[in-house]
């Protein structure tokens, strides 16, 4: 910080002004604006297959606030395509972890997306313990923790608690898995 | 004194043990996690709605209260000790906060912060217990154009229009509109944009809006540009000359007071929440700082500290008032607050005070006592959350992402939610990447249904005439509070703006030296 000019401290606040951060074409602002029109789009063609139950003329049916949904969408994303294409980009978020240098690391949301994924089969199969194991040493692993193995012990620990917890404790029906299901502290 | 009555009869609720216990919890876990970097209290509330599965609603809602207290509180803690800026709401403390404590005066820092904190806290709550009731009787007569016009007003000032970028806001509110609009529509009771599939005709779950968007995304998105290797925390020296001197207090106890006048009325009005008090209450202090205090603005001013942390709890419990009387949320937090009393089936609003007086009351007498264990948790305590900030980030990561799978899958134990969630949570994380403000969506997605609701009824009522959102005096007034609102919110931002760019940062070797002339002054 020594010496610098003050950087603003809410970047946001300056009025998401122009940056000339790259000379590339923001293909990312693009397609994410464009896939908020198309939303919009699906809202007013979707609005109108719902159907209008007879003798309610001069009521607001059900298909008015769906359309107006879906131009508010429409709209405010073109808005922002043309304010991307006048050299106005967004202003992404910042925080206290966030390093304001770096580029978006995809290969790691990626890995954090996938850890994620996994929960849709491990959950039910293998049980809520072994699946928090998975998750929280996956994404431990990925953000770079120093030691795999001690990852995957505190998701262990940490599945063995909430399972505890909000399984047998609060009575939520977490499934305790096969390797645990045994265990009569585990259940409601 | 009718709600004097009541409120005694709160806190005979609120201090049965069992109470007591949810209530230091939620104070506990709420420090804890405001001191996390990367987690505010909208994202702490979201983490912990699965509570309210088994819960029963005062235990619940008391964890709530102490959770969103106890959030603002521990942002102070990381913005004065750490080198970056943490929530919005407190970056003006990271200014001055921050500069104290590389200038060795970080307890002073903190005990200004968490003394103010309290006396804000708590007159703010004594604000809202006597004004609460009275605002819902006068909210009993509202109409159903009037809770629209008050819908549009929360739709367009959280966030929408008072963002950086006004588009980007009305994008990310008609992201959550549509969110909303998924499920079984009520008056006809056929589905809208369901897909065909049928666990949606329920409609997404406020839950994995709110936990999507806030713990999700924000984790993937940290994690998409982690700021890697060791977590710089400024050393707090302990001893008796870095505690707060008597002129430290002589210089903070007139801007905590200022710092409340200024918080509780701008929370309590949809202008974009704590954000805009802390920085009008610094505004302030700058302003009205005379001789040497005003040099020292910019390099450690501990009026700068005191005046904005009193302002951010002001503003918090300000929230609360038009939370409970209207059942109107004005910021992302109050919002997820909300979703939890929908849990239950009870809908804030002018009524809550007669149905669901004995809940209400519980709840605001346990923000006294929250307020009380917050002050105990923060003073002396607060060696053990400086540990708690140098937790290293891949874990806490890693943890906030198993704590959102565990509230998707537990709402239904569907692993279909979980999928839910990680789509809107990718939502979250291209937003914050793109600039897109989130609080409008949760806002969008939360209140829209009800927004459809009211439009309906007054449409109903007045058979289609579109000037019947306009015909009671209160529905005008509300509406030309809004343009009131945006004209002063431009003004803001344009004073924030200014306010950014003229502090003169003295390079921090400059500050010590600064210091150490002081004691001749006094």
């Amino acid at each position: 910080m020594t010496g610098q000019a003050p950087a603003p401290l809410d970047a946001s606040a300056s009025g998401g002004a122009r940056v000339p951060r790259s000379a590339r074409t923001p293909i990312g602002e693009y397609a994410f604006a464009a896939v908020c029109a198309a939303l919009g789009v699906y809202a007013i063609v979707g609005a109108g297959f719902i159907r209008v139950p007879p003798g309610s003329a001069s009521v607001l049916g059900p298909r008015v606030f769906p359309y107006g949904v879906g131009i508010l969408l429409v709209v405010a994303s073109l808005v922002v395509i043309v304010q991307v294409v006048r050299g106005h980009r967004g202003v992404p978020d910042e925080g206290e972890d966030v390093d304001p240098d770096a580029p978006t690391d995809w290969v790691t949301v990626a890995k954090l997306i996938a850890f994620f994924l996994s929960q849709l089969v491990l959950i039910e199969l293998a049980g809520w313990p072994i699946a928090v194991t998975v998750l929280f040493g996956g994404a431990a692993w990925s953000l770079g923790a120093k030691r795999w193995w001690v990852a995957l012990l505190i998701g262990l620990g940490l599945g063995l608690v909430t399972q505890l917890v909000f399984g047998g404790w609060l009575g939520l029906s977490l499934p305790a898995g096969p390797l645990l299901d045994w265990i009569p502290i585990f259940h409601g | 004194m009718d709600s004097l009555n009541a409120l005694l009869e709160g806190f005979a609720t609120a201090l049965q043990p069992q109470y007591l216990l949810y209530a230091l919890f939620g104070v506990f876990i709420g420090t804890a996690v405001g001191v996390l970097p990367g987690i505010g209290p909208a994202m702490t509330v979201a983490l912990l709605l699965p509570l309210t599965y088994t819960l029963d609603p005062t235990g619940a809602l008391i964890v709530f209260a102490g959770i969103y207290y106890g959030g603002m509180y521990g942002g102070s803690t990381t913005s004065i000790l750490l080198n970056t800026p943490g929530e919005s709401s407190s970056i003006a403390t990271a200014l001055e906060g921050n500069r104290m404590a590389k200038a060795g005066r970080g307890a002073a820092a903190l005990a200004t912060a968490a003394l103010g904190s309290f006396v804000a806290g708590t007159i703010a709550t004594v604000a809202l217990t006597f004004l609460a009731p009275g605002i819902a009787r006068l909210a009993v007569q509202l109409g159903p154009a009037d809770y629209f016009a008050l819908i549009v007003v929360a739709f367009l000032t959280v966030g929408a229009l008072l963002g950086s970028s006004v588009p980007r806001g009305l994008v990310s509110l008609g992201l959550g509109l549509m969110l909303g609009l998924v499920g079984t529509e009520v008056l006809s009771g056929q589905q809208r944009y369901t897909l065909g599939i049928p666990t949606l005709s329920d409609g997404i779950d406020v839950v994995l809006i709110a936990v999507g968007l806030f713990a999700l995304g924000e984790a993937l998105y940290v994690a998409s540009r982690l700021r890697h290797g060791a977590v710089a925390v400024i050393p707090v020296t302990r001893g008796r000359h870095n505690r707060m001197s008597r002129r430290d207090w002589a210089r903070s106890w007139r801007p905590w007071l200022r710092g409340t006048a200024i918080g509780f009325p701008i929370g309590t009005i949809p202008a974009g929440g704590a954000d805009v008090a802390t920085f009008l209450s610094y505004a302030t202090e700058r302003k009205l700082a005379k001789g040497g205090a005003k040099a020292e603005f910019g390099r450690g001013a501990i009026e700068g500290v005191a005046g904005p942390e009193a302002a951010n709890n002001a503003a918090a419990a300000g929230v609360l008032v038009p939370l409970l009387t209207l059942g109107l949320p004005t910021t992302a937090t109050a919002a997820i607050i909300l979703s939890a009393f929908q849990t239950y089936g009870i809908r804030p609003g002018p009524q809550l005070f007669e149905t669901q007086a004995g809940l209400v009351w519980a709840l605001i007498a346990s923000l006294y006592i929250g307020n009380v264990m917050l002050l105990v948790l923060n003073l002396p305590l607060v060696g053990m959350w400086v540990k708690v900030l140098r937790i290293p980030r891949p874990y806490l990561y890693a943890g906030i992402l198993s704590f959102a799978a565990l509230g998707a899958y537990a709402l239904h134990f569907n692993v279909f939610d979980t999928l839910i969630l990680l789509v809107i949570g990718l939502i979250g994380f291209l937003m914050r990447r793109y600039g897109y403000p989130v609080a409008p969506m949760v806002v969008g997605g939360i209140l829209g249904p009800m927004a459809e609701e009211q439009l309906r009824k007054s449409m109903a009522i007045s058979q289609g005439d579109l000037l019947y959102l306009v015909h009671s005096p209160f529905a005008i007034v509300a509406y030309a509070t809004l343009a009131l609102i945006i004209g002063l919110g431009v003004w803001l931002k344009r004073r924030k703006a200014r306010l950014e760019s003229t502090p003169t940062l003295v390079p921090t070797g400059a500050i010590t030296a600064v210091d150490e002339r002081e004691p001749e002054k006094s």
